[in-house]
């Protein structure tokens, strides 16, 4: 069930015709001399909210349809390195993984392009790492479609793209935010590499000087042969999953992209300015993806 | 309902056990919580304060202040003063207070498990007991537990306490009460929904923010806002002995306000991936609430005509007027806030928290802890402790939020405009509010230390021997006239 805008603003206006004459009713049959009355003028007030600003959206195909096969916006694949399943740059050519949150179950192996993909194991539990450490505190998940914003978290020539409804099918929870004590993160997926992540998580101070992020000493209890702090599989989900933002978010291009048009938000000069960027203070460590 | 031959209510001798569990409950945590506000705040200007502790880093205490400051001292202060108020406007002792001790146990077990999975030191995941995530429903399921069982208890409480009132008709106080009670149970059992057990197609994505925010704004409109406004209708005019202005105003006001307020939520996504026509409704309903808002601030206001100077010496009224004060604003800012073109600056920056701090501090905790003077010597039927102490902590906090709140609104905004500019780094946006964040983290101190001088007098005003009076012997804020008479 779909309605239009049309609809709804209809439906809005005469319920909020009823409403004022209930109101005026209401307080012409002197409610404070009953408390039954009272206490069904307030579920009935709050049912009428209720049911415009929760129920109606929610029918919303982009909030909800996680198999509707829209227009291509999405599209990603996926890298195994050293037993790590990673998200790779969308040039079709890689390893594909199960998804155990999709519907149909295998829908990696064969997914048309254009067709949403949820999160690998992987990502999923980095996405819980998230949660429990509260990045989402300080940083949002949404470009809104301002010039700031658009500007600020654009890569070279490539303007960020502003978020999109079909991008959170298959968030739980929603990590949209409400504060930027750090920037926006739902354009930072392949701007770093992982090892730039892993030093900045151990120590962000070191790698953007006077940024006050918490520095997550306990994602690294280790050391590894050379003494050098090591990822725990936690800080390894969790770059996994970082690494998954805006990163297979297609634009529709067909100057860069010949053939359907559409193409990964990061044009082709701007990835490489960015696989470029990034340091190796701490090494990479080998985590198998089974017991996450 | 037949009307029964009335006791006068000041012959009734109240118990007020309920009130006082209630009330050492709520003030333990709001130092507690207090505290590790402060700490928040410091850790803005020396980011590696206690970073050795997991559990002490800013994302982990930072919901632990916002939760701890609305489950564990707001509403159980607004417990204690239902359960005073309660029974004397409807002229009967309260229905249980036993029920009313346990509903104080089970409550502060909620928000003790609450804190501590939020803090999370074990560094669990299992999904029923790590934080939801999401802001205003951080504690964890469990804690949502204990939490829902407490509120249908005090509803159960207070709810038999109506039926038995021996007034048919009922004050303003009381319907607000009524809604402050029914609208916490609706939005605390939708808002706390589990989807995070329930299978992957419920409440996923942008259905879980629309409801996050549904919640988050009614935490605020429609469990602060009805419960500290009856508080506030029925204290002001106690402690100015004045007459309410205006009965009618206050249906209009409590019935708009029940009406309007559950659509806002979606103006926490102003710009953000919903649908266009549902952040415009969101914006009309927030320039509808000053119907409700006005109504209210002109009402308190009203009443105080020609006891304006009782502002001088009468502490009660000093609190609830300066909430009043802010009351107003906050609910001007808040419109505004919800317009696009405010939005578009000032979303995400500083100025939404001080925003927030005025709604939650500056509004509901002055209006509690002015209550707090009123109830408490007559609870324990002994003069206030110290009068000026409580003054003390008057100024500290009102001077401490001004400058808490005026940093952060002026730090927000200049971050804001900073941020429109693409060629200024973000990082240097941070630093250029710094100095910001060293004024809000003094104004937090001060707010602080005046919660200690809070606590410490009515710990004395309890413990410390006094002549026994009865009720009616104590006068407004309990100070020099009662002693007097004593």
């Amino acid at each position: 069930m779909t309605l239009t805008e049309n609809e709804i603003w209809s439906g809005i206006a005469v319920a909020g015709l009823g409403m004022v004459c209930w109101l005026l009713w209401l307080i012409k049959m002197k409610p404070e001399k009953s408390a039954m009355a009272t206490s069904i003028g307030i579920g009935l007030t709050f049912s009428i909210g209720l049911l415009f600003t929760i129920l109606i959206p929610s029918f919303n195909e982009n909030w909800t349809d996680l198999t509707a096969n829209h227009e291509p916006q999405y599209h990603a694949t996926y890298l195994v390195e050293h037993g790590i399943l990673y998200r790779q740059w969308p040039d079709g050519t890689q390893f594909q993984a199960t998804d155990s949150l999709h519907p149909n179950g295998n829908i990696h192996s064969d997914a048309p392009e254009g067709t949403m993909l949820g999160y690998t194991p992987l990502e999923q539990y980095g996405r819980r790492i998230y949660q429990r450490e509260g990045c989402m505190y300080c940083h949002t998940q949404q470009v809104r479609p301002l010039y700031g914003d658009e500007m600020r978290y654009s890569v070279g020539a490539s303007l960020a793209v502003p978020a999109d409804e079909r991008e959170y099918v298959f968030d739980q929870p929603h990590f949209l935010g409400t504060r930027r004590i750090g920037p926006d993160l739902s354009r930072e997926g392949g701007k770093y590499s992982d090892d730039w992540h892993y030093s900045h998580f151990f120590s962000p101070r070191q790698m953007v000087p006077g940024s006050i992020m918490p520095a997550f000493t306990w994602l690294f209890p280790d050391k590894d042969a050379d003494g050098n702090p090591k990822p725990s599989p936690d800080a390894v989900a969790l770059v996994a999953y970082v690494q998954t933002l805006g990163y297979g978010r297609l634009v529709n291009d067909p100057k860069v992209y010949p053939g359907s048009g559409w193409g990964p938000w990061l044009k082709p000069a701007d990835q490489q300015l960015y696989h470029k960027k990034g340091n190796t203070q701490v090494e990479r460590a080998a985590q198998p993806i089974h017991g996450i | 309902m037949k009307i029964q031959p009335s006791v006068q209510p000041e012959r009734l001798n109240h118990e007020d056990l309920a009130a006082k569990w209630a009330l050492w409950a709520s003030v333990g945590y709001l130092l507690m919580f207090g505290t590790l506000g402060v700490i928040t705040a410091i850790k803005f200007v020396i980011p590696d304060f206690f970073s050795n502790y997991d559990w002490l880093s800013w994302p982990r205490i930072r919901p632990g202040h916002v939760q701890g400051m609305i489950f564990g001292w707001l509403l159980p202060m607004y417990m204690a003063q239902f359960y005073y108020m309660v029974p004397r406007l409807t002229g009967t002792k309260l229905y249980s207070e036993k029920l009313g001790i346990w509903t104080t146990v089970v409550w502060t077990i909620g928000v003790a498990i609450g804190t501590y999975f939020l803090l999370n030191p074990a560094n669990t995941l299992n999904p029923w007991l790590m934080t939801k995530g999401k802001e205003y429903e951080d504690y964890d399921t469990l804690s949502n537990i204990f939490l829902f069982v407490g509120w249908v208890m005090l509803l159960w409480n207070l709810g038999n306490t109506f039926a038995r009132r021996k007034y048919k008709q009922m004050y303003a106080a009381l319907w607000y009460t009524m809604g402050c009670l029914l609208w916490t149970a609706f939005v605390y059992l939708i808002g706390n929904w589990p989807s995070q057990l329930l299978p992957q197609y419920a409440f996923r994505g942008l259905n879980d923010a629309n409801i996050n925010w549904f919640y988050g704004h009614s935490i605020v409109g429609l469990i602060a806002t009805p419960g500290g406004l009856g508080l506030a209708y029925y204290f002001i005019p106690k402690a100015a002995n004045a007459p309410l202005y205006s009965h009618k105003l206050s249906l209009i006001g409590f019935w708009t306000l029940g009406a309007i307020y559950i659509w806002n939520g979606a103006h926490h996504m102003i710009y953000g991936p919903i649908p266009y026509w549902l952040q415009t409704v969101a914006t009309i309903f927030s320039f509808l609430l000053f119907i409700p808002v006005f109504s209210v601030i002109t009402n308190f206001f009203g009443t105080m005509r020609g006891e304006w100077h009782q502002l001088r010496n009468n502490v009660v009224l000093k609190f609830m007027m300066a909430a009043t004060v802010f009351y107003l604003l906050t609910c001007i800012q808040g419109p505004l806030q919800a317009l696009r073109a405010m939005s578009a600056v000032v979303h995400f920056t500083d100025y939404t928290i001080g925003h927030a701090h005025m709604a939650l501090f500056g509004t509901f905790t002055l209006i509690a802890f002015g209550g707090a003077y009123y109830a408490v010597p007559r609870i324990y039927r002994k003069p206030l402790y110290s009068e000026g102490m409580a003054e003390w902590h008057f100024w500290l906090s009102f001077l401490g939020f001004i400058l808490f709140s005026t940093a952060l609104w002026i730090g927000g905004f200049l971050q804001g405009i900073e941020w429109t500019d693409p060629s200024i780094s973000f990082i240097q946006t941070v630093r250029d509010v710094e100095p910001y964040w060293h004024a809000r983290a003094m104004g937090g101190m001060m707010m602080l230390l005046g919660m200690f001088l809070f606590a410490f007098n009515l710990y004395k005003t309890a413990t410390v021997p006094a002549p026994a009076s009865t009720e009616g012997q104590i006068s407004i804020a309990g100070g020099s006239e009662a002693t007097a008479t004593a």
